[in-house]
């Protein structure tokens, strides 16, 4: 074994971390943004089994193991997660759903969100809160 | 263990039984058995005029001193020494000697209050020697023992009434809370050892008074009633905590047996400041004109008939509103320091019982009626209280028939007012007379008990109130052989034009002795005129009542009875036999006197007068109508004048609503544009920062990953130019 | 300047990764997918030239340069396609060189379960959530990248100081014949502590990625991590079951 099958590993597992650093952070489809987050796991795995061989112990490959526990329960869960989201809005958008700000103040970023066409009422089946601050809307003004 | 006849072991006792009351209905009452929250209101006040009957035939006596006749025969000369002097020297150089005269003869025996102290409250400075020292102290003598025996013999039937009366109401238990709550802050402003404590019931009354009077909080005039009673009273009681503080500043004590029974104190301060009191006098009767209805404080009290009908009887007729009588008897010993006060004191009683009674002429609605008459009755107290201003020698009847007074309207008044609630019950809440008539037939009872407090207090021969208003016009007719100087000198602004109005006492009691025999004629006139208006004529019932109106159930009949008869006779028993007199002569602080004789000549005019009375009001109303329509068309202006209670409401609203109200809104435009604005300043600037930092907040979870990505790259680089050593 | 022509070697493929990546990102106009293939192809030989050289051992160097290169390209691929179900795709693929590499790395195991779990479940999974979500074709979303730019910059900033970190002292290029540089950077002695179980690591490489080793390794020395990881994934499971919508309530 010679070093530089080492490094060669580590260098291709960087690439694909970065890879999936930029899928992460330019996607905005869901799903495609948990598939980031696998190929960034991915080049992960790859570092810890080539040190695994590096070093001639089985302990690499064992943590590749549990990485790979892991993200599958991750996985599990994101699609579950994004199964619900999905049902409340109709659409994968991740834009849709950066909603932190109380609902009479304007948004001021993530300017490129476009509400699919196909929804009737986003909100129809969350929970609605009063605002903070502002004055909450009688029901007899609302009827 | 408990003895009875130790006063610290029955003091406590009477204000907390109804205390517990309250409490038990606040936390259990109002949940559990809602419908019985009367049961521990009506035992807890039978506990405690049980307790009051006990404190007035065995505990109080026995701070008592018997006078045997050498004791009298001193005072006797004392008196006689104080009237040659009354009557020789000018007014400024009597002061310093009378008090001299009667301290001697107080001072040899004088009775003595029972009291104990529970803890001490307020204490301010070290604890041998407080600068201010204020222990919530008990302190019964027998006023205090008179005075409680009223007010929970009243109580008791009251509350035993409203419980028939108030059956069904969704606030039962509340109303039951606030009765417990108002006879626990009764029982303590007349127990009360000091003048602050004294004051602090006398704010908690008020603030019972408040939530009675709104008891139907949802009506708005309740709870505008409740709103103006409360803001009137706080003028009067603005008044009252002043006094307070001046006797503090004065005497460095408020505590009344320091205050009261060591008059040598008293007279040091008299030499040096001999207008002190008649300063302190002015400001305790303030709040009692605020308290007790006085002219011109006087018209929240028939606004306060708003309340249920039980709280007018109690509050507003027999109890609260007599405090103020109570408070300026309670401070007689001030009082006879103060001539001036008293006339003035006099002179109010006589305008209130005067304007009263003319408002009380013409009114339609039956409490309101009763609640002028009493604002009328409460303007005799004062009035009697005010005659000893012609001498101190009359000071002691003064008190005497003033709180005689007190004690037989209290009943009669009472009754009246349990009557007309039982009228509203069987006439489904209308009150106005005008709709209803001939009720004699129909509701039986309540015809005999009306009657009979209506006699009572018309000042019918031998009835109650024929003994004790008697006993007020004989004392003020006492006090016009007053012959002291007195000059009002009338000062015309921007000019030097001045009038002086010279008088003597004399002159001025017979004014007040006029006033007096003319409300007496219209309190026979108004109280019979409601009367006639109400039993007699065709039978007519308002729609409301429904198709069978019925009497009084048992409930309200029996204490309406007993309260009937106790205002038939209760002045008989204890007026002309002295029982009362005596008794209460045994006050400590009140300077002996003798008994005044029987005055054949105002007996005899004020039978005429009261007899009088009825028989006008039974022509006008019963015989033949429409004298009563002539007069009223012929004299139109008169009677709105009359009706709107002289106009004083109008001008009330006039010059002193409106101004404060331009006033508010001038504050409110100050508030709104220039405090808001500068706030709205200090607002914006966190609001500016936010502003600029919300962008990095947008909620989108890749802008945060982009953040930690810039975080990491940035700690790697930094960490990779130091390990090359190059970049 | 000096700096960046002493390393040119890394800045130029590093620039042309970039283009190619940035190239590729979705837009709303469609751009040369070919063109930015190619570049990005430059950019793979461009570093196979500075810090990929061949180890020596013909048959592993052409697998590693395959998987690595298919894992990269089709990496590269899976972030910058337009249909969601393309880049699932790409991501099998990805998965699979990875796959490739792991058996270069002597963990035959290792490899066949990745694929079974993520070629054979999470991917297939992905793709039946993205065909029922996405039945009418593509979204808008999904043509338009977020902070393009700045994320492409600040990542390959990121990749860069890592590969100038393994040229540096990683042994690269002849530089980690110094040994001590090497240690900086990799410790040869982190082992775990070894019990009554384990085994002396390193004893015999072929046996390295077997099942027995493997295995024994797992159930001795990472017992209780075992079984904290399958506690893991029975909470994911009934999170995964509590949190999905019911299907009498929605529509998928």
């Amino acid at each position: 074994m010679t070093s530089t099958a080492l490094e060669s590993q580590l260098v291709v597992g960087a690439i694909l971390f970065a890879l999936g650093m930029i899928g992460f952070l330019t996607r905005r489809n869901l799903i495609l943004i948990v598939l980031s987050t696998e190929l960034m796991l991915h080049g992960v795995s790859l570092n810890l089994t080539a040190f695994g061989r590096y070093h001639g112990n089985p302990q690499g490959q064992v943590f590749t193991i549990f990485v790979l526990t892991i993200a599958a329960c991750e996985a599990g869960l994101a699609l579950s997660l994004i199964l619900t989201l999905y049902q409340r809005r109709k659409s994968l958008d991740v834009f849709l759903w950066g909603n932190l700000g109380e609902e009479d103040l304007p948004i001021l970023s993530g300017g490129g969100a476009t509400p699919p066409s196909k929804v009737v009422d986003p909100n129809a089946d969350l929970p609605h809160l009063i605002p903070a601050g502002a004055a909450p809307k009688s029901p007899a003004t609302k009827a | 263990m408990f003895d009875w006849l130790k006063p610290n072991d029955v003091l406590w006792l009477i204000p907390a039984a109804p205390l517990l009351a309250c409490l038990w209905i606040v936390v259990v009452g109002h949940v559990v058995r809602r419908q019985y929250a009367h049961r521990p209101v009506v035992v807890a006040i039978a506990i405690s005029t049980a307790l009051s009957y006990h404190l007035l035939l065995n505990v109080v006596p026995t701070g008592f001193v018997e006078r045997d006749h050498g004791a009298h025969a001193e005072t006797a000369a004392a008196h006689e020494h104080a009237e040659h002097v009354d009557s020789d020297t000018p007014a400024d150089a009597e002061h310093p000697d009378v008090p001299e005269a009667h301290t001697h003869a107080a001072d040899a025996s004088g009775p003595t209050a029972i009291s104990t102290t529970l803890y001490e409250w307020i204490r301010i400075g070290s604890e041998a020697s407080p600068t201010l020292s204020i222990p919530v102290k008990l302190r019964a003598d027998a006023m205090t023992a008179l005075m409680l025996v009223m007010v929970t013999t009243v109580s008791l039937l009251v509350a035993v009434f409203a419980s028939g009366y108030m059956k069904g109401d969704p606030g039962y238990p509340r109303f039951f809370a606030s009765i417990a709550l108002f006879v626990f802050s009764m029982c303590m402003l007349v127990l009360a050892g000091n003048f602050l404590l004294m004051f602090v019931f006398w704010e908690a009354v008020g603030l019972c008074s408040y939530l009675l009077i709104g008891f139907w909080f949802k009506k708005p005039s309740a709870a505008a009633a409740a709103k103006k009673a409360f803001v009137v009273n706080r003028i009067g009681d603005f008044g009252f905590i002043l006094g307070v503080f001046l006797i503090w500043v004065t005497f460095d004590t408020l505590d009344f047996d320091v205050l009261f029974a060591n008059p040598l104190a008293i007279r040091a301060i008299v030499s040096q400041q001999p207008e002190i009191f008649t300063f302190i006098c002015m400001l305790l009767f303030v709040g009692a004109i605020g308290k007790s209805a006085q002219f011109p404080l006087h018209v929240w009290l028939p606004d306060a008939m708003e309340g249920p009908t039980p709280v007018s009887a109690l509050i507003h007729a027999a109890t609260m509103v007599t405090a103020g009588v109570y408070l300026v008897a309670r401070c007689t010993p001030f009082f006879i320091l103060a001539p001036k006060a008293q006339m003035f004191v006099a002179g109010i009683g006589a305008v209130t019982a005067l304007i009263a009674a003319i408002t009380a002429l013409t009114q339609y609605d039956l409490k309101r009626v009763l609640a002028y008459s009493t604002v009328s009755q409460l303007g005799y107290m004062f009035m009697a209280l005010g005659a000893a201003g012609a001498g101190t020698n009359l000071a002691t009847l003064a008190v005497t028939f003033a709180m005689f007074h007190m004690f037989t309207h209290a009943f009669f008044k009472a009754v009246l007012f349990l009557s007309a609630g039982s009228v509203m019950h069987s006439m489904g809440d209308v009150i106005d007379m005008r709709r209803f008539s001939g009720l004699r037939s129909v509701l039986p009872i309540t015809h005999i008990t009306f009657l009979a407090g209506a006699l009572a207090l018309a000042g019918f021969p031998l009835l109650s109130g024929f003994w004790s208003k008697d006993e007020i016009l004989s004392i003020v007719f006492e006090a016009t052989k007053g012959t002291q100087l007195h000059s009002i000198k009338v000062m015309f602004p921007f000019t030097n034009y001045h009038w002086v109005i010279e008088f003597t006492t004399g002159t001025y009691y017979t004014l007040i002795l006029g006033v007096g025999l003319l409300a007496s004629l219209m309190t026979a006139f108004y109280t019979f005129r409601a009367y006639f208006m109400t039993f007699w004529g065709e039978q007519k019932f308002p729609e409301e009542a429904g198709h069978h109106p019925h009497d009084a159930p048992p409930a309200m009949a029996i204490p309406l009875l007993i309260l009937g008869v106790a205002a038939l006779i209760v002045g008989g028993i204890a007026g002309p036999t002295h029982l009362y007199g005596n008794y209460l002569a045994q006050t400590p602080g009140l300077p002996a006197g003798d008994h005044l004789q029987p005055n054949m000549l105002m007996m005899g005019i004020s039978s005429v007068l009261a007899i009088l009375g009825i028989g006008l009001a039974y022509v006008c109303y019963v015989a033949t109508p429409a004298i009563a329509r002539d007069m009223k068309s012929s004299m139109s202006p008169l009677h709105a004048f009359s009706q709107s209670g002289l106009m004083l409401d109008y001008l009330y609203l006039r010059f002193v609503v409106l101004p404060l109200r331009l006033l508010a809104q001038i504050a409110e435009f100050f508030d709104r544009w220039v405090i808001d604005v500068i706030v709205d300043c200090f607002g914006f600037v966190p609001g500016l920062f936010g502003a600029i930092l919300r962008p990095i907040h947008s909620g989108y979870v890749q802008n945060y990953a982009m953040v930690m990505l810039i975080g990491l790259v940035v700690c790697l680089v930094s960490v990779l130019r130091v390990l090359a050593g190059t970049l | 300047m000096k700096w960046s022509t002493e390393n040119g070697a890394l800045l130029v493929p590093l620039a042309l990764g970039w283009l190619a990546i940035w190239w590729l990102l979705p837009r709303e106009k469609g751009r040369s997918r070919i063109l930015g293939g190619l570049i990005g192809v430059a950019a793979l030989l461009a570093l196979q030239v500075t810090l990929l050289p061949p180890a020596g051992n013909v048959v592993r160097d052409g697998m590693f340069y395959l998987f690595g290169g298919a894992a990269i390209l089709s990496g590269g691929l899976m972030i910058t396609d337009k249909n969601p179900v393309f880049a699932a795709l790409w991501f099998a693929v990805s998965t699979l060189s990875v796959c490739g590499l792991f058996l270069v790395n002597s963990a035959p195991f290792l490899s066949a379960a990745t694929i079974i779990v993520y070629a054979g479940a999470i991917v297939v999974t992905f793709l039946f959530v993205i065909m029922l979500a996405q039945q009418s074709g593509a979204a808008n979303y999904d043509h338009r990248a977020v902070q393009p730019v700045m994320a492409s910059v600040l990542s390959f900033v990121l990749l860069g100081s890592l590969l100038f970190a393994l040229q540096e002292w990683g042994g690269i290029d002849g530089k980690a014949s110094d040994e001590a540089r090497a240690n900086q950077f990799v410790s040869l002695e982190g082992t775990v502590q070894a019990n009554v179980f384990s085994q002396p690591p390193g004893t015999n490489k072929a046996e390295i990625g077997s099942m027995r080793v493997l295995g024994r390794s797992l159930f001795s020395d990472y017992l209780y991590v075992v079984e904290l990881a399958g506690t893991v994934l029975l909470i994911a499971t009934i999170g995964a079951i509590a949190i999905a919508p019911r299907r009498s309530q929605g529509t998928l």
